[in-house]
C-alpha cells in the first residue's frame, strides 16, 4: 500500500499557484494531443487550426473548441475514445439521460486519478482511513456510487456500499458499523434524519461526523438544518460524469466554497451568451477541461453550471480555485432527486400520444424531503371517446414512459382540455415548488 | 341502441357545477348520471333525451365530451322488473360491464341502462324477455 500523502495525491494538492499554472500549461498540451488521437477531436482541432505545440500558455486554452453537451452526443459511442478499446476498463453515462445517453470511458490510470482526487476529497473534509464510510448514493452507471466508493477504499476507510433507499436498512448499518462518513444527496439524509425523528428516535445518537452531500444544490440553510439535527459536518460535493464524477471540487474543512483540483482540470468561467471568459470573480457558465484523462479527454466543456470563482485565498493553504455556490444553470436542466432531467424528455413522451393536447406542466414538490414530480398533461378534446379503460391505460403508460427517461417514479395528471394555463416558452412548463 | 354522454371531469371543486350549468342553461334535462372515479379525474356519464345536442353544447364549450353506446331497456316501474331483465341477460350468459337506471314515469315506465362488449346480443335478450330496447327517450 503506498502511503497515505501518495494515495491522495498530496503533490498536486499542496501545489502553489506558480507550481499549478506551470504544470496547467503542460498538462493542457499533453491532453489536447491525447484527445487528438479521437475522431471528434482530431476532426475539431483541425477546423479549428489548433495544433497541440501551439499551447504554450493557458491563455492559448480560448483557441481551443469549446464541448457542448450535444457534442458528447453526436459523438456517441464512441466518437470521443482517445486510446485502444482494449486499454478501457469503465464506462458510466451521464445520470438521467437515458433518452439520450452520453457516454464516458476510463483506462486503468483514469480510475486510478479519479479516485486518487476523491480520496483527496474526503480527506480534505477530514475523513481519515480508520472512518467507516457508508455509500447512501445508487451504484450502477450513475458515478456517484463507484466514484465516491473507490475514493474511500483508496483512503483506506472501511466502506459499506449501501446504495440508495431502504432506509431502515440505513439506519441499522450506519448503527451496527459506528459508520463516521457518509455519502448522500441532501435531501436523502433530511429524509432519513425525519423518519428518525418520527420514530422518536435523535439522528445526532448515530454518531456521523462528516457527511459528503451533493448530487442536487442546496441552500446554507439546508445545510446548517442538517449539521445540527445530525451533529456533523455538512461538505458539498460538486462533481458531473463528464468530468469523472464526484471528486471535481469539494469544502475543505473551512466550508466555504469548493476547491476545485486545477492539477486534473483546467477551469475558465465564460459568458454563456459572447462565450468570452467573464471578468475575474464575475458569474458565468463553468468551462472545464480535463487534464489528466487518458481514455476520454474533453477539452472546454460547457457544464452549463453558473457559478464564480471566489477571490483570495483560502485560510485552509490550498491554491487550488474555490467554486462559490451555483447560481443556477444557463439551460432548462432540471436536478431532481440528484438527477438530471431535461423537460425535453418528458416533452418527447407527451409528443408519442394522440390523446394529449401537447400542453403540460412539470410541477416539483418536496414529501418527507424527497422530490416529487408530477406530470400535469391535457387531453385532446377531440380523441376523446368516453373510454375510461384508455385514459387509465394511457395514464399507466405515460408514468411508465417517463420512469424509463428519468429513472424515478413520477405522478401524472390528466387535465381537462385548456385546464393548464396557455404556455408561454419552456420557463412555464415548470413549477417548481420544492421545500 | 342508444347514446349516452361520456364527459372527461378532473376531480376537482366546480367541475361537475359546470357541466350541469351549461345543460340547464341549454334546457337539457338530465335523467340519470353516473361518475367512474378514477382518482384524479373521472369519466361523467349523463343519460339524457337529447344526447346528441348535450354532446354539441359541451364540445362547444370546450370539454372534452363524446357519445357512447349503450342498451337502454324500458322495463315497468314495479317490484321485482328487474328481475326480468337480469335473468334474461343471465340466460343468454352475456357480461354487464355497466349499469344504472332511472324511472321515466313513476309507477309506470322505468328505463335501465346496460353497457356490456355485445350490446345488440343485450337488446335481443331483452326482447325475447318480452322488453323493450329504447332508441328514444321521452
Amino acid at each position: 500500500m503506498q502511503e497515505l500523502d501518495d494515495r491522495i495525491g498530496a503533490r498536486f494538492e499542496w501545489m502553489s499557484r506558480d507550481e499549478l499554472s506551470k504544470w496547467q500549461v503542460e498538462a493542457l498540451r499533453k491532453a489536447v494531443e491525447q484527445a487528438k488521437k479521437s475522431p471528434w477531436y482530431a476532426s475539431k482541432l483541425k477546423e479549428a487550426g489548433v495544433e497541440p505545440g501551439d499551447i504554450k500558455s493557458l491563455d492559448d486554452a480560448t483557441r481551443l473548441p469549446l464541448t457542448s453537451k450535444d457534442d458528447l452526443r453526436l459523438s456517441y459511442p464512441t466518437g470521443m475514445l482517445s486510446v485502444a478499446p482494449e486499454e478501457i476498463i469503465r464506462m458510466h453515462t451521464s445520470s438521467g439521460t437515458t433518452g439520450k445517453p452520453t457516454a464516458i470511458f476510463h483506462t486503468r490510470e483514469d480510475v486510478d486519478n479519479w479516485a486518487e482526487l476523491m480520496a483527496r476529497c474526503l480527506h480534505g473534509a477530514g475523513a481519515r482511513p480508520h472512518d467507516v464510510f457508508q455509500n447512501m448514493s445508487g451504484y450502477g452507471l450513475f458515478t456517484g456510487g463507484l466514484g465516491l466508493h473507490y475514493g474511500a477504499e483508496r483512503l483506506g476507510m472501511w466502506c459499506i456500499p449501501a446504495g440508495a433507499g431502504n432506509t431502515a436498512r440505513q439506519i441499522t448499518l450506519i448503527r451496527d458499523f459506528h459508520v463516521t462518513v457518509i455519502h448522500a444527496t441532501p435531501s436523502y439524509a433530511m429524509h432519513v434524519a425525519e423518519r428518525m425523528v418520527q420514530e422518536g428516535d435523535d439522528p445526532r445518537s448515530l454518531g456521523i461526523r462528516i457527511a459528503a452531500l451533493g448530487a442536487e444544490p442546496y441552500t446554507e440553510e439546508m445545510r446548517l438544518k442538517l449539521q445540527d439535527l445530525y451533529g456533523f459536518k455538512v461538505f458539498n460535493s460538486y462533481g458531473l460524469s463528464e468530468m469523472n464524477g464526484p471528486g471535481v471540487a469539494f469544502e475543505c474543512e473551512e466550508q466555504d466554497g469548493m476547491h476545485i483540483w486545477e492539477d486534473s482540470f483546467l477551469v475558465e468561467v465564460i459568458n454563456p451568451d459572447t462565450l468570452q471568459p467573464v471578468k475575474p470573480g464575475e458569474v458565468g457558465e463553468l468551462v472545464m477541461t480535463t487534464l489528466r484523462r487518458t481514455g476520454m479527454p474533453i477539452i472546454r466543456y460547457r457544464t452549463r453550471d453558473l457559478t464564480r470563482i471566489m477571490g483570495d485565498g483560502c485560510p485552509c493553504g490550498r491554491a487550488h480555485a474555490r467554486l462559490a455556490r451555483f447560481v443556477g444553470r444557463s439551460d432548462d436542466m432540471l436536478i431532481i432527486r440528484g438527477v438530471n432531467v431535461f423537460p425535453s424528455q418528458i416533452e418527447e413522451v407527451l409528443m408519442g400520444h394522440k390523446w394529449l393536447g401537447g400542453n403540460y406542466v412539470i410541477h416539483l414538490s418536496t414529501k418527507e424531503s424527497l422530490d416529487q414530480m408530477t406530470v400535469k398533461v391535457e387531453i385532446a378534446k377531440s380523441e376523446f371517446d368516453g373510454s375510461i379503460e384508455r385514459l387509465r391505460d394511457l395514464r399507466t403508460e405515460l408514468g411508465r414512459q417517463i420512469r424509463e427517461q428519468v429513472g424515478f417514479t413520477v405522478n401524472i395528471d390528466i387535465i381537462e382540455p385548456g385546464g393548464l394555463p396557455a404556455s408561454e416558452g419552456k420557463a412555464t412548463r415548470v413549477i417548481d415548488e420544492r421545500a | 341502441m342508444y347514446n349516452e354522454v361520456r364527459v372527461f371531469v378532473e376531480n376537482k371543486p366546480g367541475k361537475l357545477s359546470r357541466v350541469a350549468e351549461l345543460l340547464g342553461q341549454a334546457g337539457i334535462d338530465i335523467l340519470a348520471l353516473e361518475l367512474a372515479d378514477e382518482g384524479q379525474f373521472g369519466v361523467l356519464k349523463i343519460l339524457t333525451a337529447e344526447p346528441a345536442r348535450a354532446k354539441e353544447i359541451l364540445s362547444g364549450a370546450g370539454i372534452a365530451a363524446a357519445l357512447s353506446p349503450v342498451a337502454c331497456i324500458e322495463i315497468p316501474d314495479k317490484p321485482g322488473a328487474l328481475v326480468t331483465l337480469s335473468k334474461a341477460i343471465e340466460k343468454a350468459q352475456l357480461n354487464v360491464a355497466d349499469a344504472y337506471g332511472c324511472i321515466l314515469e313513476r309507477g309506470k315506465r322505468a328505463v335501465f341502462v346496460v353497457k356490456g362488449e355485445n350490446l345488440d346480443a343485450i337488446e335481443a335478450a331483452a326482447r325475447d324477455a318480452g322488453l323493450k330496447p329504447l332508441d328514444r327517450l321521452e
